[in-house]
């Protein structure tokens, strides 16, 4: 079973797209979320990386992560939006707490944020091969050796949590009761795992340098790339396509 | 090729050796078969051999180690990696891409391979391996079995002249570990691959080596041809070494008088033994 941040592979448009290109306009969307204080923009966005997925044929992982995120959002909206005191009321709440106009904004705009940078990383990472990513970062002038332990890290996440679930499915059959409604006791018993779980995460990652070094690793060349990448009629399209979007973000900022 | 003199060792910050006075010469074209306990040295031994002992586990090491004519404690990891491919104990964390013909690209560019060369080593490689369907699936998505032998096919693409493999069938069915030990077997006959391998499953094991080494808490008790090693089976049992029950049964077999050949390996030479203990027992 794959879980968040693993390959899915594929060979669409989106899959066949230069590493380069592919990061290029994650990160392009990630910043055009950060320029601008547009909504409607950031809700686009969103809708531009479900679009990205539904042609990824991965629309059912990336709508996962949507849920997921939206429940986290909803937490963080709640948590902003009582702060903010500046604008007109909307909500008034007994005890001096009330939501104003800027308050909600701002929230809005701060979870949307959130979803909108999300997207397009985690598209990003699905449909790039994590070779042609760190390829594509050592063309970008980042040494093989901090690319390809960027790279690492990033495959490293689903093994821990596939590793806490393991730890977690041993203690179930001890008798722990980890589906408890109580969050403050959910802590309580997850935490003494973290443990274990660095424990085995260092030693993971030890072997991992060791084979690493075993296949060469360390006398690897700036030239030993086996792989050519072509910028295509694709990347150009993916990247004009950013270039008119962070183009209206600079219209909004400055005539908006 | 490979010459283990008095090696012994003991990790940084313990003062118990792991190792201790091992003496050992695998020539070229060996197939060994190292056995052992768990806790016995046997990794410790396999990574003494592929330069990680010292080099990246620090602690007190005596003796000498010699692969290939370079020494392991001058020539590091790196220098020994073109020599000895090596398959880890724990797969999960030796498998470094997303899909598998990336992983087998990993070592095969790190070497910086003529390109025209790396392609057909990636088809060989995942051939003899037989997974060259697998060839264009995300390494998340296989199972115990498949990324052992993706680990496997990428240490064979590399070619080496010696492989050294520990529990390399280990999360493997019967079918599939048969065919990796056939797979090791064909390399070790026609292309003259030295082979190492720790291993449990000891009937196969004596089925494909040449030689075995029996280890016990980081000492070397038993060593030499398959057959000879089996003649020792109390000494064996009382290492914690199942030893295959063919073999047991040769030995109250020959402390009858019912039988005095080599010990059978397999099924049909145990079968041959049979007939001539039940011949030898029907005219007595």
């Amino acid at each position: 079973m794959s879980g968040l941040l693993d390959y899915v592979p594929g060979n669409t448009f989106l899959h066949r797209l230069h590493p380069l290109s592919k990061l290029i306009f994650s990160f392009g969307l990630c910043l055009a979320c950060f320029l601008t204080q547009n909504h409607w923009l950031v809700l686009g966005v969103i809708v531009c990386s479900l679009l990205q997925a539904a042609l990824a044929g991965m629309l059912k992982p990336a709508l996962a992560v949507l849920r997921a995120l939206s429940k986290l959002s909803l937490l963080l909206f709640l948590a902003q939006v009582f702060f903010v005191r500046q604008g007109q009321i909307v909500l008034s709440l007994p005890l001096d707490i009330y939501i104003t106009d800027q308050g909600l904004s701002f929230s809005c705009l701060f979870v949307l944020r959130l979803i909108a940078v999300t997207l397009p990383l985690f598209i990003m990472l699905s449909i790039t091969r994590m070779s042609d990513l760190t390829n594509a970062l050592t063309r970008l002038g980042l040494p093989y050796k901090y690319a390809f332990a960027l790279t690492t890290a990033m495959r490293f996440i689903p093994l821990f949590g596939k590793e806490m679930s393991e730890i977690m499915e041993a203690q179930t059959a001890r008798g722990v009761e980890f589906d408890s409604k109580n969050f403050c006791k959910k802590l309580k018993l997850i935490l003494p795992l973290c443990l274990p779980l660095l424990l085995s995460s260092v030693r993971r990652i030890e072997n991992s340098a060791i084979a690493a070094e075993l296949r060469g690793f360390n006398v690897r060349k700036k030239d030993s790339g086996y792989k050519r990448y072509v910028l295509g009629r694709g990347d150009a399209a993916v990247l004009g396509a950013l270039v008119l979007i962070l183009a209206a973000v600079g219209l909004e900022h400055f005539y908006g | 090729m490979i010459r283990i003199d008095n090696l012994s060792f003991a990790y940084g910050g313990g003062e118990k050796k792991v190792l201790e006075e091992i003496s050992l010469h695998i020539g070229e074209g060996d197939f060994l078969g190292i056995i052992g306990p768990s806790g016995a040295g046997k990794s410790t031994l396999a990574f003494a051999v592929n330069g990680v002992v010292p080099h990246h586990f620090n602690g007190d090491f005596y003796g000498r180690v010699t692969v290939d004519g370079l020494d392991s404690l001058e020539a590091g990891p790196e220098a020994l990696a073109r020599r000895v491919g090596s398959v880890l104990q724990d797969i999960e964390s030796q498998l470094l891409a997303s899909v598998v013909e990336d992983e087998i690209l990993f070592g095969l560019e790190n070497f910086s391979l003529p390109r025209a060369q790396i392609e057909e080593r990636i088809s060989y490689a995942l051939a003899a391996a037989g997974i060259s369907d697998l060839r264009a699936r995300a390494i998340s998505s296989l199972s115990g079995g498949q990324k052992q032998k993706v680990a496997i096919a990428a240490i064979m693409a590399l070619r080496p002249k010696i492989m050294l493999l520990d529990e390399p069938t280990g999360e493997l069915d019967p079918q599939s570990s048969l065919r990796v030990f056939e797979t090791l077997s064909q390399l070790n006959r026609l292309h003259g691959v030295t082979i190492v391998v720790i291993e449990q499953k000891i009937m196969m094991l004596c089925e494909f080596a040449h030689r075995l080494a029996v280890m016990e808490r980081g000492r070397l008790i038993l060593e030499g041809p398959v057959e000879e090693v089996l003649l020792y089976p109390e000494k064996l049992e009382a290492a914690g070494v199942n030893i295959p029950r063919v073999a047991t049964l040769a030995g109250k077999l020959r402390a009858r008088g019912l039988y005095q050949g080599k010990t059978p390996l397999n099924i049909a030479q145990a079968t041959a033994m049979m007939k001539e203990a039940t011949k030898d027992a029907a005219l007595g």
